[in-house]
């Protein structure tokens, strides 16, 4: 352990090599229901270099490597070491913004880049990125992105990954090479920049896309040390409207046809306990809401930027009202206890703390998996009853439905919220998500990021994944450094 | 013209494929995207337009032999020329349907020749048809009327009613009907007869241009003799051959119009009016010899010539025949002109119809491929919600029939004319 | 070439029947022949190495089977959808290869209209998709090389981009489920369908396997056989039947009321990339093109008014190409580009057309008057919302190259375009090359789904009856090389092309100066994996191990995948 040490000092600087047990512990968990195992290390890269000397030491050293590049509180047990000896690789921070170029609406941020930071680098430039619900505010851009968390306008979501587009990787080889359009230039961004590069596109190089390799991988294949990313112009009128509905079937058919037509920019559907828990300031005030709001919403964020703003927001609320009166809805320009500003915090701003996922009994648990529209209420049903039969009343599960992918893609998720105290009841969490998780399996729930439990049941089930992934993993990570444990590796 | 002129056209096809689909702009439905039937019969790419100039290429170069697929992939197609009408969407130097032809004339006159067609070859040349019949009934379908005889007597028109109108008793009421509309008319017009002999374009279609030459010595002679000025035919194949071929191959003068374009002239002209109504939802079949394959003879001596380098051009102007002059709305305004008829169309319509199949000799050679064309076409008609699928040439309509007889959608088939007959009341008297 | 047993044909014929596989060689030979191979091929042949067998599969089971037929006795495979490119044939003489033409497989196998999910087989190509999904108010992206394409070709193994990536995505980020039969004869599904979910999503579970084979360029035939894959559909406000009007060959697109078809001109290619931006910015428009100067500026205007007239022909662009009311349409038009407008409703397309008059104002361009009269703009229509007349790439003669075509930003482009136009004026003058004017460059306004990523690509035309002509382009390749890297720009599509004729080695030398090796030792540990045997050719590229590290001494045999480099 002590010559381990004494190479990590060598590499980051004994500052930055931190193995105290307070330190140890709280990187030994997350919110999520993975067992707990402490990492002996902690280490904080300043720069790629030193990123890049961590991976060849691991490789020498045959010591399993875990990124992180988010601030806590982690959910989904991705952050918690699944091998020994590990050595959590915090990126946080890595932290700078190296580019803005405004005229290709590209960024290029090391992966410590959080929202928050990031949201105030933007603004005054009048940009915007395409962000997930309601992000803590220390969450990572660039883990975000690479872990394929949903974002909330279907429209600008031409592809799951969107908008992250190129990255820079330290492959688990310990081999540094950019993927996508950067792949083929220098390995230097700013002899890419001076040539004309901006990192625009995604695919490549060649005839392999090595950023689908990076993406929902957890870390286990290199470790991103910048990505490059679509921004979009701010808009400068934004308004919400709501949509309102008894149940999720009523409403399928409005959303659909909403992301069809691209109308709006932030479509998500969500239930009261979901947007409760989202706009809740403390358990009371969810509680409150809950039971106050109606029971499911298609939340539309409606929007104006570049050349005559309020004119298109004119043009869309008459398209709206068009599609809602064709489907025999109401839309309604507020809800109780949800005003503009509150739904506005949560599609365009960050999380308040306590992070909403735990405000409301302390602990919870998320389903989350993709979908082909017609199965959405069938499969929410199927983890609603799970949560049921678990003593967790449906009406306190949170549900959310993000369409992707132009609206091809439904992200269902389900926040099941508990008392971490209740030790019977948050004792029962493993098994209650693992059924559910199975059950939603059966139904055809696809469980695209398949983190903790999943990746056994989902791995289990596709040999075609799992062998072309150990495959590409053996390639890029052939001593299996990073993240073991995770996924099917 | 010799195989080796068509070289450049072979060197300069970019296999691009379009000649196995109807123009893409044409194109409604994934089920009739398809314009080429021989493709379809045949699968490989030597059974396309841009395949047939490959082969045409590789054997001139002596890369390959003759052998018996490549007999097939030659002949079997209908020569419809909707390959012709797709490659042209985009090129002006390329001639596909007359490179197919030529080398059909290759292989014959190198002696690969398909063992079926010799019976119709013997047949045209001893009786002077193609339905192996013999050459003296072929006024039979004409002897209850009265009209000249052109081998005694003189006419400024000669109708030519075809080997097919002639022989086959289930289509020659048209005949009938169509002289019967002529005298109505009083257009001077004659008939020959047993002197009447085939217009040699099937078996110019199957490789043999030497039959052509010897049937349109002896009809542009009995028609001169007769003081023949216009041939009028209700028959596609005969109509091309007379307007293209006799003016290609033989320098023919010689006015040709088809029957319904005849008919079209009467009703806009108001000579013709139609008494009956005809309540039927009827669909049309362009022939291929009168829609895209129908367009004027344009004569043209001249050679390619460089422009902008190296850009081809021809001096001067070749003639360009692309299937957008082809002869398609006459018989569709005489059918919208009849009383009670409701006229919907296929979505292969016009210069992208899809064949009949009887075309090119593969009526005769490949009966199979024949009738699996003619039934992907009733299809399609029947699709329209179409009673009847009228066209305007015998050949195609044989073609249909006999498919429905052999089990494919249960429509009527029928001609133009008859419909004509039935609305001027004079049916029953052919 | 090595002897292969007749066993293996017999083996074959046993699979997909004796009516699907030939040997004949005249039929083999219109496999052989294809468009560029006169560019790469010695003697100038058109023909690239005949294969030794072609097969027509029906099945993904048949083509797994046949490859593993293949497998046993030594028969490279190299898949074909509709057939068109160099590198779709046979890469060397002495490689016996089944070719699959996967006409065969041609059925749209579901077309989900609520997802906006369409799967379809290897032979289905654009037109026939779009055509049905248009029935459902759904439309496909068809890319530049037009709708006589395979969509499963196009999203699963090659570009991808076309005139409407910018609003319905390339077929990149259209891409869902696939299956695909690996060089060893392996079926391998890919995204939510490997999970037994359908076809819906091509991304995962975990990481993406896609991204082994679908990157840039695609495999190109090279890496197995794609048999099926479903594609993302985007909103169609037109008609669900295309009903052109007119004669061929320009038909007409009447413009129902919710669109608009426009040619912009602008005074430069700075103020094009300015205009570019602006667009980009105000996420207006359906499809963005540069189209019509695929004719060459000169010409342009020329060429096109004729096409427009049913009688029109060669001889008639040569006339009005004196014309000096042509000249001027010629200028207005030359730095130009084609955009049509969707819009949801009246309202929708109403703001476009006013967003779109004031980017022209703020931006000093213009609406090019011809080319928006309602004869042209319904032309224009026509053409790019179906991409029927993409052979109108060959209307001058037959042979066209396109060359350049390097993607990047709008910034990044203009930067390449004199350098591109000088280069061609130059060659132009041998009068061995279409005489265009230099500016014969034409692209999709962008090759990713939102825009801000395109492309020009240089028109080169040559007849290919002509050896010198077929010399000339050659020689033009080998110059816009040399005018790249002079001008420090990366090489474009005519590097591509000529590559196809170059040894392995040679080919190995230039990729081991790229500044990045990563990917092509991931892709040779690929192949390695997938294509124990080396089925597959270098259109799946890779490179030896420790090639260029030293001085190459090893054999094309040793740089195959499996034999190391170093190791000898």
């Amino acid at each position: 352990m002590g010559s381990k040490k004494e190479g990590l000092i060598q590499i980051v600087g004994a500052e930055n090599v931190l193995d105290d047990p307070g330190t140890l512990e709280a990187w030994s968990k997350d919110q999520s229901l993975a067992a707990p195992l402490s990492p002996w290390f902690v280490v904080r890269p300043k720069d790629a270099v030193q990123v890049q000397a961590l991976v060849v030491w691991a490789n020498e050293t045959g010591t399993p490597l875990v990124p992180v590049s988010s601030g806590g509180p982690h959910f989904l047990g991705d952050t918690v070491p699944s091998a020994p000896e590990a050595v959590i690789v915090d990126l946080s921070g890595m932290n700078a913004i190296l580019r803005i170029d405004p005229r290709n609406r590209m960024a290029v941020i090391e992966p410590g880049v959080t929202y928050a930071q990031f949201d105030a680098a933007l603004a005054g430039k009048g940009l915007r990125i395409a962000r997930p619900l309601a992000p803590r505010a220390n969450k990572s851009v660039v883990a975000s992105l690479l872990e394929r968390t949903p974002t909330v306008i279907p429209r600008l979501n031409y592809n799951l990954p969107e908008p992250l587009r190129t990255c820079g990787v330290v492959w688990g080889t310990g081999e540094v090479a950019f993927t996508g359009e950067a792949g083929y230039g220098p390995k230097s961004l700013e002899d890419q920049w001076k040539r004309g590069g901006a990192q625009v596109d995604p695919k490549g190089p060649g005839a392999t896309d090595l950023m689908r390799l990076v993406t929902g991988a957890q870390g286990s294949m290199g470790i991103v040390i910048w990505a490059s990313v679509r921004l979009d112009v701010a808009p400068t009128v934004h308004e919400y409207t709501f949509v309102p509905g008894q149940t999720l079937e009523e409403l399928t058919g409005f959303w659909q046809r909403l992301t069809r037509t691209r109308l709006g920019d932030e479509v998500a559907v969500l239930n009261a306990a979901q947007l409760a828990q989202l706009v809740g300031k403390d358990a009371a005030e969810v509680e409150a809401l809950r039971q106050e709001l109606p029971p499911w919403v298609v939340v539309v964020g409606l929007a104006g930027a570049a050349l005559f703003p309020e004119e298109r927001l004119a043009v869309q609320r008459k398209d709206l009202d068009a599609i809602v009166q064709a489907c025999g809805l109401k839309r309604v320009p507020a809800l109780p206890g949800a005003g503009q500003a509150d739904v506005a915090s949560v599609f365009e701003g960050c999380s308040g703390e306590p992070h909403w996922k735990i405000r409301y009994r302390g602990a919870s648990q998320q389903v989350f998996f993709l979908s082909t529209l017609e199965k959405v209420s069938f499969l929410v049903a199927t983890v609603q009853a799970a949560a049921e039969a678990a003593g967790i009343p449906s009406a306190e599960v949170g549900v959310y439905v993000q369409p992707q992918h132009q609206g091809v893609v439904q992200h269902v998720e389900l926040t099941l919220p508990y008392d971490p105290a209740n030790r019977k009841q948050a004792s029962r969490m493993k098994a209650v998500i693992a059924g559910a998780s199975q059950d939603a399996i059966q139904g055809g729930a696809y469980f695209s990021r398949p983190y903790g439990d999943w990746a056994d049941m989902v791995y289990a089930r596709d040999a075609d994944a799992r062998h072309l992934l150990r495959l590409a993993k053996g390639i890029v990570d052939p001593k299996n450094v990073l993240n073991p444990g995770k996924l099917c590796f | 013209m010799a195989l080796e002129d068509f070289r450049a056209d072979a060197m300069r096809c970019t296999r691009c494929t379009y000649c196995r689909w109807i123009p893409f702009d044409l194109v409604k439905s994934e089920r009739f995207a398809k314009g080429c039937p021989s493709i379809e019969a045949g699968q490989f790419h030597a059974y396309t337009a841009g395949g047939r100039l490959v082969t045409a290429l590789s054997l001139m170069d002596g890369r390959s032999t003759v052998t018996e697929k490549v007999k097939d992939s030659v002949f079997k197609c209908t020569l419809c020329g909707q390959c012709d009408v797709s490659c042209k969407m985009c090129r002006y130097d390329m001639e596909p349907l007359a490179a197919m032809r030529e080398l059909r004339f290759h292989l014959v006159e190198k002696g690969h020749t398909l063992p079926q067609l010799e019976p119709v070859l013997e047949s045209l040349r001893t009786e002077f048809n193609m339905l192996q019949k013999p050459a003296d009934e072929r006024g039979d379908w004409a002897k209850k009327l009265k009209v000249k005889d052109l081998t005694k007597e003189k006419a400024e028109v000669v109708f030519h009613a075809g080997c097919r109108y002639s022989f086959d008793g289930d289509l020659s009421h048209v005949a009938r009907l169509s002289v019967r509309i002529l005298q109505e008319a009083g257009v001077d017009v004659g008939i020959l007869g047993e002197a009447e002999h085939c217009c040699g374009g099937r078996a110019y279609g199957m490789g043999y241009k030497i039959d052509l030459m010897h049937s349109a010595d002896h009809n542009l002679r009995t028609w001169k003799a007769a003081g023949v000025k216009t041939v009028v035919t209700p028959c596609a194949e005969c109509f091309h051959t007379f307007k293209r071929l006799y003016a290609a191959e033989a320098g023919s003068a010689v006015e040709v119009v088809h029957m319904v374009q005849f008919v079209d002239r009467l009703v806009k002209e108001g000579k013709l009016r139609f008494t009956k109504a005809v309540p039927m939802t009827v669909t049309y079949h362009d022939p291929c010899h009168l829609g895209r394959q129908g367009e004027d003879h344009v004569p043209w001596d001249g050679v390619e010539k460089k422009i902008f380098g190296q850009a081809v051009a021809y001096d001067p102007p070749r003639p360009r025949y692309s299937g957008a002059f082809g002869v398609y709305e006459p018989p569709r305004d005489v059918l919208k002109a009849i009383p009670g008829i409701r006229l919907v169309e296929m979505e292969r319509n016009r210069e992208a119809a899809w064949c009949c199949g009887a075309g090119g000799g593969s009526r005769e050679a490949y009966p199979d491929f024949s009738r699996a064309t003619a039934n992907e076409r009733m299809e399609e008609a029947a699709g329209t919600g179409a009673e009847a699928i009228v066209s305007a040439c015998p050949w195609c309509e044989r073609n249909f029939s006999d498919a429905v007889e052999g089990g494919a959608e249960p429509m009527k088939v029928l001609d133009v004319i008859s419909l004509v007959g039935r609305a001027l009341g004079i049916e029953q008297e052919a | 070439m090595k002897e292969i047993s007749r066993d293996a044909y017999r083996a074959i014929e046993d699979i997909v029947g004796p009516e699907h596989v030939t040997d004949d060689p005249a039929l083999l030979d219109s496999y052989a022949f294809q468009w560029l191979a006169e560019l790469v091929r010695p003697n100038l042949s058109h023909y690239m190495p005949r294969p030794w067998a072609v097969v027509m599969p029906k099945s993904t089971e048949e083509v797994a089977a046949v490859t593993k037929v293949c497998n046993k006795y030594g028969v490279k495979v190299k898949p074909i959808s509709t057939g068109w490119y160099h590198w779709a044939a046979p890469l060397k003489d002495d490689e016996p290869t089944v070719q699959f033409d996967m006409r065969r497989m041609n059925r749209i196998l579901e077309i989900d209209e609520k997802n906006m999910v369409a799967v379809v087989e290897t032979g289905v190509i654009c037109a026939q998709l779009q055509a049905e999904v248009m029935k459902r108010g759904l439309n496909i992206n068809i890319i530049g090389a037009g709708c006589s394409t395979s969509i499963v070709a196009s999203a699963s193994a090659y570009f991808g981009g076309g005139p409407s990536s910018y609003f319905l995505g390339s077929n990149s980020d259209n891409l869902l489920g696939q299956e695909w039969v690996t060089p060893a004869g392996d079926v391998i599904r890919t995204g939510s369908l490997s999970s037994g979910c359908g076809w819906f999503c091509g991304e995962g579970p975990g990481p993406s396997p896609r991204a082994i084979t679908r990157g840039s360029l695609g495999t190109r035939g090279g890496l197995g056989v794609f048999t099926k894959c479903a594609v993302k559909l985007g909103p169609w406000e037109g008609p669900p039947v295309l009903e052109p009007k007119g004669k061929p060959p320009a038909y007409r697109l009447p413009i129902p009321e919710s669109f608009r078809v426009y040619t912009v001109g602008t005074p430069s290619f700075e103020a094009l990339a300015n205009i570019y931006y602006e667009i980009y910015d105000n996420a207006i428009g359906y499809i963005f093109h540069r189209q019509f100067n695929l004719a060459g500026a000169d010409l342009a205007a020329a060429l096109w008014l004729t096409y427009l007239d049913p009688k029109g022909t060669m001889n008639d662009v040569e006339t009005r190409s004196k014309d000096p009311e042509v000249g001027k349409i010629s200028d207005e038009a030359r730095v130009s580009f084609q955009i049509i407008l969707q819009g949801r409703s009246t309202a929708d397309i109403e703001l476009q057309d006013r967003i779109l008059d004031e980017i022209i104002r703020r931006t000093g361009c213009f609406k090019v008057e011809r080319f928006c009269e309602q004869d042209f703009a319904e032309f224009t229509n026509m053409y790019l919302q179906r991409m029927g007349h993409k052979h109108c790439n060959f209307i001058w003669v037959g042979g066209y190259m396109g060359s350049w075509m390097q993607p990047g930003t709008p910034d990044f482009v203009k930067g390449y375009v004199k350098t591109a136009i000088d280069g061609f004026e130059r060659d132009q003058k041998s009068g061995l090359l279409v005489e265009c004017g230099g500016d014969a460059m034409m692209g999709c306004g962008s090759t990713l789904g939102g825009g801000g990523f395109f492309a020009l690509e240089q028109f080169v035309s040559y007849d290919p009856n002509d050896d010198d002509s077929v010399r000339a382009c050659i020689k033009h390749m080998e110059d816009a090389i040399e005018d790249c890297k002079k001008n420090g720009i990366p090489l474009g599509k005519e590097y591509l092309y000529l590559q196809i004729g170059w040894t392995d080695e040679r080919i190995w030398n230039d990729l081991a100066k790229m500044p990045q090796q990563f990917v092509l030792n991931f892709q040779r540990k690929i192949k390695e994996a997938l294509d124990p045997n080396g089925l597959g050719d270098r259109n799946y590229p890779w490179i030896p191990e420790g090639w260029g590290k030293e001085k190459p001494i090893v054999t094309a045999e040793a740089g195959k995948p499996g034999k190391s480099a170093a190791a000898r």
